[in-house]
């Protein structure tokens, strides 16, 4: 392990132990059911919700890609259907020539070091290793309808975020209903996104159109097992004027809900995807890569308080 | 579907490394206390009735309710009062509660013997159970209509309201008239 990498896990590792010892073991609402998909379940007025998430998205054409996402998350019920919530956001890349793209590997160098975070300089290098804190963001979400008591639950939620990666405003139409004594959860998000990227020596805008979906069943008590599906497309400019990639990802999510504690673990695969001028360079062998892998793990845990 | 945890729990204590705590449970009130808080000493004597198949369906039909009731908790008086004790599903677990009817069909009371939750217990709170006091059938039941909701408690309060009302869908279509 080298000692970026376990500089990162040091502070993974920390921010959980310090939430840990802060918050009590008291428990409420707002649990994660899905890996990727927002639903409705909120924390109720004047209650928090501490919790850690940790993403890895890994693999690309060639070589090797890990792109390690840290987000240490305190929600808040400002009153039964609004909810707040402050992100402190941390991030590990590791590339190795894993681009073949001659758009990227324009001297004559493939496979090359590229993808999400990677600098333009550093294309030609054998690896690419950055481990940094990375911003803030801050998120809110107002149910307007509940799906516990309405056939379709209705959300809007916003998240502004400042980085050393991106700067961006997220926001998502959340729908959702329940079935079977709502055991069982079908949710649906509309994410509308504005970036500036700011990774590189001139800064990128686009615009992200996805539809993130899921279904999340309970099986037994405390256990829910699903599936979700993204659909990502992404636009350059802050238009839908030129859009420049689109692919699919799909896999399944677990759930598991203590008394005072919740543990959410989902993964998605790249089943497909295709880029247009000038987002060309960012695909290859039918899949997108920038800042997206053959596969995505998310691992959550939540403690209510 | 009969959910198994005790089986789950067994099966994932065999994986290395997993130390599953102790399942939690919280009973607050058991049979006994139930029938001296809503029938002060009267005899009561347990029932086994068999729910027919039909009655099953009106009844899920009815109350939206999609956990079979199970009928097996049940108790009546000489006078014609009646006791069912039912489970509706929780956030996470089951809750258990207790419908008390008197021998005009209109319901003594409610209580929740069992709730496994960590939040959402202010549905045990006597001012929103008092709300179901009284009410027959014929009544509709349901929250946010009669019944009013607690925030921040909504799935529990739903589905016990729900649970209520399919209680007194089995009283309507098979207590009321039981010959047994």
């Amino acid at each position: 392990m080298g000692l970026r990498e376990k500089k990162f896990r040091g502070v993974l590792l920390n921010s959980a132990l310090i939430g840990a010892s802060l918050f009590s073991m008291n428990t409420h609402a707002g649990e994660g059911y899905f890996g990727w998909v927002y639903g409705l379940d909120l924390q109720p007025m004047g209650k928090y919700e501490f919790e850690q998430r940790l993403q890895l998205t890994r693999g690309q054409e060639t070589g090797t890609f890990d792109f390690w996402q840290g987000r240490t998350e305190l929600e808040y019920g400002l009153s039964n259907d609004v909810q707040i919530a402050g992100y402190l956001n941390t991030y590990s890349i590791n590339a190795a020539r894993n681009y073949t793209n001659p758009d990227i590997c324009d001297q004559g160098i493939s496979p090359c070091t590229g993808g999400y975070g990677v600098q333009g300089l550093q294309h030609h290098a054998d690896t690419f290793h950055q481990t940094s804190f990375d911003g803030v963001s801050i998120e809110g979400i107002w149910r307007i309808t509940n799906p516990v008591t309405s056939p379709i639950g209705v959300g809007l939620y916003l998240e502004p975020t400042i980085g050393n990666l991106k700067n961006a405003i997220e926001s998502r139409l959340i729908l959702q209903s329940n079935f079977l004594d709502d055991r069982l959860q079908l949710v649906g998000n509309l994410v509308y996104e504005i970036e500036h990227l700011k990774f590189d020596v001139e800064p990128i805008e686009e615009t992200v159109l996805d539809f993130v979906g899921g279904v999340t069943y309970r099986i037994l008590p405390k256990l829910n097992i699903g599936m979700e599906y993204r659909f990502h497309n992404d636009y350059d400019g802050f238009s839908f004027g030129n859009q420049t990639q689109k692919a699919h990802f799909i896999g399944p999510n677990i759930h598991y809900a203590e008394k005072n504690w919740w543990l959410t673990a989902a993964m998605r695969t790249q089943i497909g995807g295709e880029c247009w001028d000038p987002g060309t360079a960012e695909c290859s062998m039918g899949k997108v890569w920038d800042g997206h892998g053959r596969n995505e793990y998310i691992l959550k845990f939540g403690m209510p308080f | 579907m009969q959910w198994k945890s005790a089986t789950l729990c067994g099966v994932m204590s065999l994986l290395p490394g997993v130390h599953l705590p102790a399942v939690y449970a919280k009973q607050y009130v058991s049979v006994e206390e139930v029938k001296n808080i809503f029938f002060h000493g009267e005899l009561l004597q347990k029932v086994a009735i068999s729910i027919p198949p039909h009655i099953q369906t009106l009844i899920r039909k009815e109350s939206g309710v999609r956990q079979p009731l199970k009928g097996t908790d049940v108790w009546r008086s000489a006078e014609g009062s009646w006791l069912i004790v039912d489970e509706v599903v929780g956030k996470h677990e089951m809750i258990t509660y207790a419908v008390g009817i008197d021998s005009a069909g209109a319901i003594k009371g409610i209580e929740v013997m069992q709730y496994n939750e960590s939040y959402g217990g202010q549905i045990r709170e006597r001012k929103w159970l008092a709300q179901f006091t009284g009410k027959k059938v014929d009544n509709r039941l349901r929250l946010n209509e009669d019944i009013l909701n607690i925030t921040g408690a909504t799935l529990s309060a739903k589905h016990v309201t729900d649970g209520v009302r399919r209680v007194m869908i089995l009283y309507r279509e098979y207590l009321k008239g039981y010959q047994g």
